[in-house]
């Protein structure tokens, strides 16, 4: 079993899933709301805030927080996931205020029009959430919408592997 | 008729010293083939002739150990994790130091791109080196250039016992094996060494492989991935013709990891 863990938070990788946890550190951290869609910044600019990226395909070197560069390459049984921590100043706000973490998530919470990047067939949620006093998104991309019933499976899965320490 | 019989009588002596002759020189030849060990009827005792390479390059090991998955740090720090087994294609190891000589050779020929479309089922190139405790990250950084995914990793070292760089291993992500393992002192010998891996264990070639498997979504994602290696990813302008640019969808500004 591979164990992930850094920044707080670690994921026990299901066989077959790899992963990586980044932290992120440049000013064009996209707004709240909106996963990765707009040019703006939340909070203080420089501040490091770290990304945990999974999929069950292999990730290439280069690729976007929320999956750009990757999901290109999936196939319709593939997922991808990208869990973002927002700044502190995140939490308490209407945005972050659902409890988490939102896991296990239910296949009816996907759309094909809920994705950063929209691709033909694929399908996307996206939930926000505060745990252990952090803001968090969840960003999930699945191959296939048709097959959401299917892919929620092995998603709940590994998410359920994530774990979130307090700061 | 008295002669003709003694006639007879020499010639059978003579030809009977012969065969006595001939039997003791075979018996001699095999008295010194089995001291050379290569006795027909021995089956113990046998030592298999020694592999010899080139000084400077490491030699195979004789048993071949299980794949694993790689788990360490990128260059730049991050926590990463690299799945080897239980996938559907073949992973190319590439385990090299930041200070052998002989790794230039492949740490160049990976930032120029020669690491992609190799041989056997999708191969996917990855390049390992030792932790950060025993090598340099910047170093490493630097030298990785190329788009393969880099992993600093003292533990796969150990896992599949690599004993010194440049060090290949080829994993088969379906049966969990090493499916070949080896050395050179540069790509293309290490390239050739990998496509006759692939013929053995019957996983075919990149251009046979390709033609022979891929559908119409698979030639999709195949384009797809040949115009993201170009540059050109969706809501390029020059997917839209010669329309605006502001008529191409926006899209997020994502920064590479």
């Amino acid at each position: 079993m591979t164990r992930l863990a850094a920044e707080g938070l670690a994921v026990e990788l299901p066989t077959g899933w790899e992963g990586e946890i980044y932290l992120r550190t440049d000013e064009s951290v996209p707004a709240a709301g909106t996963a990765g869609t707009a040019g703006t910044t939340t909070g203080a600019p420089g501040q490091v805030r770290p990304v945990l990226q999974l999929a069950d395909f292999a990730l290439p070197r280069t690729r976007g927080d929320f999956g750009g560069g990757a999901v290109e390459l999936m196939g319709p049984r593939n997922i991808f996931v990208s869990l973002f921590e927002h700044g502190p100043e995140s939490v308490g706000t209407a945005l972050f205020a659902t409890p988490g973490p939102p896991w296990p998530v239910k296949a009816g919470e996907f759309g094909p029009n809920r994705l950063q990047r929209p691709l033909p067939g694929q399908g996307g949620g996206q939930w926000f959430f505060h745990h252990h006093g952090r803001a968090f998104c969840l960003y999930v991309v699945i191959g296939s919408y048709a097959l959401r019933a299917l892919l929620a499976r092995p998603l709940n899965h590994a998410l359920g592997r994530i774990d979130i320490a307090p700061r | 008729m008295l002669v003709l019989v003694i006639l007879e009588g020499v010639v059978l002596a003579l030809l009977a010293v012969l065969v006595v002759g001939l039997l003791r020189s075979h018996a001699e030849i095999l008295r010194r083939l089995h001291e050379l060990g290569a006795g027909a009827y021995d089956d113990h005792g046998l030592e298999t002739p020694r592999m010899r390479t080139q000084p400077g390059v490491a030699e195979p090991r004789s048993v071949a150990t299980p794949a694993h998955d790689v788990a360490g740090t990128s260059p730049s720090g991050s926590a990463v994790a690299v799945s080897v087994v239980d996938r559907p294609h073949t992973t190319l190891l590439a385990f090299l130091s930041s200070g052998c000589l002989t790794c230039g050779n492949f740490w160049n020929a990976f930032a120029q791109g020669e690491g992609e479309h190799l041989p056997g089922l999708d191969t996917r190139l990855v390049i390992v080196t030792k932790g950060p405790e025993a090598e340099s990250p910047s170093a490493v950084q630097n030298l990785a250039r190329g788009p393969a995914q880099t992993v600093m990793s003292s533990q796969a070292w150990a896992d599949y016992e690599v004993p010194v760089s440049p060090y290949f291993v080829l994993a088969d992500g379906r049966t969990g094996r090493v499916v070949g393992e080896g050395s050179g002192t540069t790509w293309s010998q290490v390239r050739d060494l990998l496509e006759q891996a692939c013929a053995d264990a019957g996983l075919g070639t990149p251009r046979g492989r390709r033609r022979d498997r891929l559908d119409g979504p698979g030639r999709e994602r195949l384009a797809d991935e040949e115009l993201r290696r170009a540059g050109i990813t969706p809501g390029h302008p020059s997917l839209y013709g010669r329309s605006s640019p502001d008529d191409a969808p926006t899209g997020g500004s994502e920064a590479a990891s």
